[in-house]
């Protein structure tokens, strides 16, 4: 029994870190466009619940399925060596169990199914109630949203419940014909020894064989008993598979478009945009069809209304989007860095946020690199200095500083372009300054550089101006 | 490891708070505990009387066969066997049902109240904090929670008390038998519940702050998926969750092992106590004490206990799971210590003045204070100017003047009455802010307008829309209204989410706004077009623009009469 279990851990664990490691290459694959669409905390939950619920199924179900098979028929042949009466009251009452046991078990998949997207949903309710809480306080709303929260925890006990009256059922099926056979086989050979039937073996029934049915009757259903408690770990498994497997069903060749395939752009251009669209379900075209060449060295700016595409094109650019009709074509072996509007800090010290970007960066040239940024003075006046830890966000450290602790980020590296959407928002004018000025030298460096923005300072560096407007991507 | 008491206090400490929750609902656990007491007391009963009446109504058949008249009353002791089967099934299944009921009912109340409890922080908490630690802290922490009393305390209890009645039940009968499987199973309960969760404590409360740790780190690739490809960071980041992922695992191993050694003493155990019981029952018997039945009912009635004792080892090896969310719980309850005003001033009507007198603030453990001495007077209907680098103070000015904190020193006042003596209700409507992150909620976008007004009707939040010149766009949505924004507004451009977030303020009737860069991410033309609409309503209201720079150009906000700047905490003087 010690080393089943051991031997299902361990199965169990290295099941679980290949589905994990699985679905993180999937989702690498999709790409940030491909993941816009779902709730980051919908998604982390199901890469750490789901996989977990795997769990039980390996460690427990597989191997007690086996056991399940194996000792009610060696129990049975002993007890049928002892009197075969009494060995066909069990063989009658098990099939009906597992009979039983399907039509349970095929409910409580289902509902185990909507059990995960309650708690998908659950916490992507929560995580955004949250997030906006501070909104929440100003609007005077914390009641109201309180109560949500608990409505929406509420609607999740009814749905936990469902779920469990049908998971107990089965088991206490099991149960039931567990205590009847125990029972009817007590009864049976009572009377055997009695003499009170006067057919079959019972009258070569002593008082020892009797109690040994007796004894060896529970342990007859034991196995399926404990086999149907991990019934419930089966039906989550199931459930979260197939939560998973929808995941991995999301097609990347559709998103990213087949870029692979294309002919490399021709010698001295970076990347060329040829009739290219991009389709969004539900918004149909948001750009395109659009004629587009960068070279190196030039720096070009992007500006539309809102919504008029200057993210799609960005993304259609770095490659997270493929044309849905044209082609995109870039220089082999092309590298390039991404900032964002939301710039991402991962939790760590300031110089685990700049390695993101170079890896083999020493303490030097990070420093370097903030000071290229304007941010040398902040961080001499850091008393922990690169060892400062940003990622949870540091106290006192307003909304407005990961932007500029990022910038240094993209200057590491030698990305042959670069995009970036809005990269003077929340900066002072000294700080811009610099920023611009170190944009400048990245383009004299060669690199070529594409900014959404509708700043003055930066439009005036650029050397090409796109516009696209409302009706999606019109070129000048 | 602590000291033994140590440890036993602090955990009784770190619990004592849900043991009091738990102690409100007294009525419905003792009758969940009755019902697994039941279920028990069926299941041995069953096994018990099974062997009793075999043995019975052999010795009874043996002397029937040698020709001496015996009787024996099968009718009784078979009911009973029947009866112990049927409620032994009955028992379980309400048992189940009804315990998962309560812990559920118990989980709801306390989630609507721990996101209370979120609610009531003030700015500097919460941004202290992730949101994938929120999400974790309020859905993994209680459901952790919940095994506290289904499959801690209950089950421990109700064996611990079988145990104890078995024993005294055989020792009615045979002291000796009594005392002894009555012995090694209380040893064998003593070790399920104390050793393993001591041996487990460690590695099972490690769990709790792994998982969250692997947690915040997968939504933080998933949220930074662009810059980490583009870097080519997306290798080393996988690298750190491996890392993490093997930790965890590695402590699930450990406990794996650990469960399964304390499954297979428990089997040892019963086995060696039914083996007691046999021996010192038929030794009782052969003195002739015992009837023949009773004897062999002993060790029967003990085998039957391994189901008292069967789900302990796994519960208690996990024990530090719960017990690292029930301390944690508590930590965030702590942070929550603010006082709601009690005062209720009726504040003028129209225009608020807002006055800051040598206001400063310091956030506990930074090195230099966020605000020094700040003084400034804003008259009614003024509109004024606040420019500073980010850093510099001017959203703490703006979490100030909102009550989202509160100053170290000095004394704020809004209309005249001090700021800790408005309503709460009565600032939220009479002081609107537009901050710098927007935050929507993932919903409607009817449901975002209604923020700001609940009761507001279709028609109102059309004309909010139109005022910043989304109608147009929403009407061509499919759903209208309806159409839902997504996570954080993330369907929607960074210009439509701010315009969303002037609309919602358009619905209020305020008397001092506070725009943090209120054209941020809008182009040119939107701003042009806005800009005489947005003087137009703050017409008579006192404003604050927080801006980083004024340029006199385009982008910068209408009407300003007076313009300040601060710089690192001061302000540096008028300009």
């Amino acid at each position: 029994m010690f080393a089943q279990e051991r031997l299902g851990v361990a199965a169990s664990l290295a099941l679980r870190h290949r589905v994990r490691a699985e679905l993180l290459d999937h989702l690498a694959r999709l790409g940030p466009a491909g993941l816009a669409s779902r709730h980051s905390a919908s998604l982390a939950s199901q890469l750490v619940e789901q996989v977990e619920a795997l769990d039980g199924y390996v460690a427990r179900y597989r191997p007690q399925r086996l056991l399940a098979i194996i000792q009610p028929l060696l129990v049975l042949t002993a007890v049928a060596w002892l009197d075969w009466l009494a060995a066909l009251f069990l063989v009658l009452s098990a099939p009906l169990i597992p009979l039983f046991m399907a039509l349970v078990g095929m409910g409580a998949e289902r509902l185990n199914r909507e059990q995960f997207e309650a708690v998908s949903r659950l916490s992507g309710h929560f995580i955004d109630r949250v997030r906006a809480v501070s909104t929440l306080q100003l609007f005077g709303r914390t009641r109201e949203a309180t109560d949500e929260v608990h409505a929406a925890a509420d609607d999740y006990r009814r749905r936990s419940l469902r779920t469990l009256r049908v998971a107990f059922l089965s088991s206490a099926v099991l149960e039931f014909f567990a205590s009847v056979a125990i029972a009817v086989v007590a009864i049976y050979v009572g009377f055997g020894l009695l003499g009170y039937i006067g057919y079959g073996p019972s009258s070569e029934l002593t008082l020892y064989s009797g109690l040994l049915v007796l004894l060896l009757a529970p342990e007859f259903f034991q196995p399926l008993r404990v086999l149907s408690q991990h019934y419930h770990d089966r039906a989550a498994a199931l459930g979260a598979a197939d939560g998973l497997v929808a995941l991995l069903d999301a097609d990347v060749e559709a998103l990213r478009g087949v870029s692979e395939e294309t002919d490399p752009a021709p010698a001295g251009e970076l990347v060329r945009l040829e009739g290219a669209c991009v389709d969004y379900p539900g918004r149909g075209r948001v750009l395109g069809p659009l004629d587009l060449t960068l070279v190196p060295g030039e720096v070009v700016t992007v500006t539309a209304p809102s919504g008029g595409g200057k993210s799609t094109l960005l993304q259609l650019l770095a490659g997270f989007l493929g044309p849905d009709e044209g082609v995109r074509r870039t220089a082999p072996g092309l590298t390039f860095a991404w900032m964002d509007q939301r710039p991402l800090l991962v939790q760590g010290s300031l110089a685990d946020n700049l390695r993101l970007a170079a890896p083999e960066a020493d303490d030097a040239n990070l420093v370097a690199a903030l000071q290229h940024a304007g941010l040398g003075e902040l961080l001499a006046r850091l008393p922990e200095g690169l060892a400062t830890v940003v990622g949870s966000a540091a106290p006192g450290s307003p909304a407005g500083r990961p932007s500029a602790w990022h910038w240094p980020g993209s200057s590491c590296p030698t990305p042959r372009w670069c995009c970036s959407t809005s990269p003077l928002a929340s900066l002072d004018t000294e700080t811009e300054a610099r920023v611009i000025s170190a944009l400048g030298e990245l383009a004299e460096q060669g690199r070529c550089l594409v900014i959404a923005t509708h700043h003055p300072a930066l439009m005036a560096l650029a050397d090409r101006h796109l516009a696209l407007d409302a009706d999606a991507g019109a070129l000048p | 490891m602590s000291r033994p008491g140590e440890g036993f206090r602090g955990l009784l400490a770190e619990f004592a708070p849900w043991l009091a929750m738990l102690a409100r609902h007294r009525g419905r656990l003792a009758g969940g505990a009755g019902l697994m007491a039941l279920t028990l007391v069926s299941a041995i009963g069953l096994l018990a009387l099974s062997g009793w009446f075999i043995t019975a109504t052999g010795l009874t058949g043996i002397l029937l066969a040698a020709g001496v008249a015996a009787r024996l009353d099968v009718y009784l002791p078979g009911g009973g066997i029947r009866t112990f089967a049927v409620t032994r099934t009955v028992a379980r299944y309400l048992e189940r049902l009804y315990n998962h009921d309560t812990v559920l009912r118990l989980l709801a109340d306390l989630r609507g109240r721990l996101f209370g409890v979120v609610a009531g922080l003030d700015a500097h908490v919460l941004a202290q904090r992730r949101a994938s630690d929120w999400l974790n802290r309020l859905t993994a922490d209680i459901d952790a929670l919940d095994s506290l009393f289904l499959r801690l305390l209950a089950p421990a209890a109700v064996a611990l008390l079988a145990i104890l009645g078995l024993a005294g039940f055989l020792a009615l009968w045979a002291p000796a038998a009594g005392l002894a499987a009555g012995g090694l199973l209380l040893v064998g309960w003593a070790w399920l519940v104390i050793g393993q969760a001591r041996l487990g404590m460690a590695a099972s409360r490690r769990q709790v702050e792994d998982r969250e740790a692997l947690r915040g780190r997968l939504v933080e690739q998933l949220q930074g998926l662009a810059e980490l490809e583009a870097y080519g960071a997306l290798d080393a980041q996988r690298r750190r969750l491996e890392a993490l992922e093997a930790g965890l695992y590695r402590d699930q191993h450990r406990l794996g092992t650990l469960v399964a050694l304390g499954n297979a003493l428990s089997a040892l155990l019963v086995g060696a106590a039914a083996l007691a019981a046999l021996w010192l029952a038929a030794m009782a018997w052969q003195a002739g004490a015992l009837s023949g039945p009773l004897a062999v009912m002993m060790p029967l009635a003990v085998l039957a206990m391994s189901e008292a004792l069967a789900g302990l080892p796994a519960a208690f090896t996990w024990l530090g799971a719960t017990r690292g969310a029930a301390a944690r719980l508590n930590g965030l309850r702590q942070a929550a210590g603010r006082t709601e005003a009690a005062a209720d001033e009726t504040p003028p009507p129209g225009g608020l003045s807002a006055e800051l007198e040598a206001v400063s603030l310091r956030y506990p453990g930074a090195p230099l204070p966020a605000l020094e001495q700040v003084s400034l007077r804003l008259a009614p209907g003024e509109r004024l100017a606040l420019c500073g680098a980010s850093g510099a103070g001017k959203s703490s000015v703006a979490s100030l003047l909102l009550r989202q904190l509160e100053p170290s020193d000095g004394e704020i006042r809004l209309g005249g009455v001090a700021l800790p003596a408005w309503p709460e209700a009565e600032l939220r409507r009479r002081v609107a802010a537009l901050t710098q992150r927007i935050d929507l909620i993932d919903d409607s976008l009817a449901a975002n307008l209604r923020l700001a007004r609940p009761d507001a009707g279709e028609g109102e939040l059309w004309s909010a829309l139109a005022w910043v010149e989304l109608a147009t766009w929403a009407q061509a949505l499919p759903e209208g209204l309806a159409t839902r924004v997504g996570e954080g507004g993330r369907r929607l451009s960074g210009g439509q989410a701010r315009r969303l977030a002037l609309a919602r303020l358009h619905l209020l009737d305020p008397g001092l706004v506070l725009l943090d860069e209120p054209f941020a991410g809008l182009d040119a033309g939107s701003v042009a077009r806005l800009k005489p609409r947005l003087d137009a309503w703050l017409a008579g209201r006192s404003v604050i623009f927080l801006v980083h720079q004024l340029d006199d150009g385009a982008f910068d906000p209408p009407g300003i009469d007076r313009r300040l700047t601060l710089v690192e905490g001061r302000l540096a003087g008028y300009t």
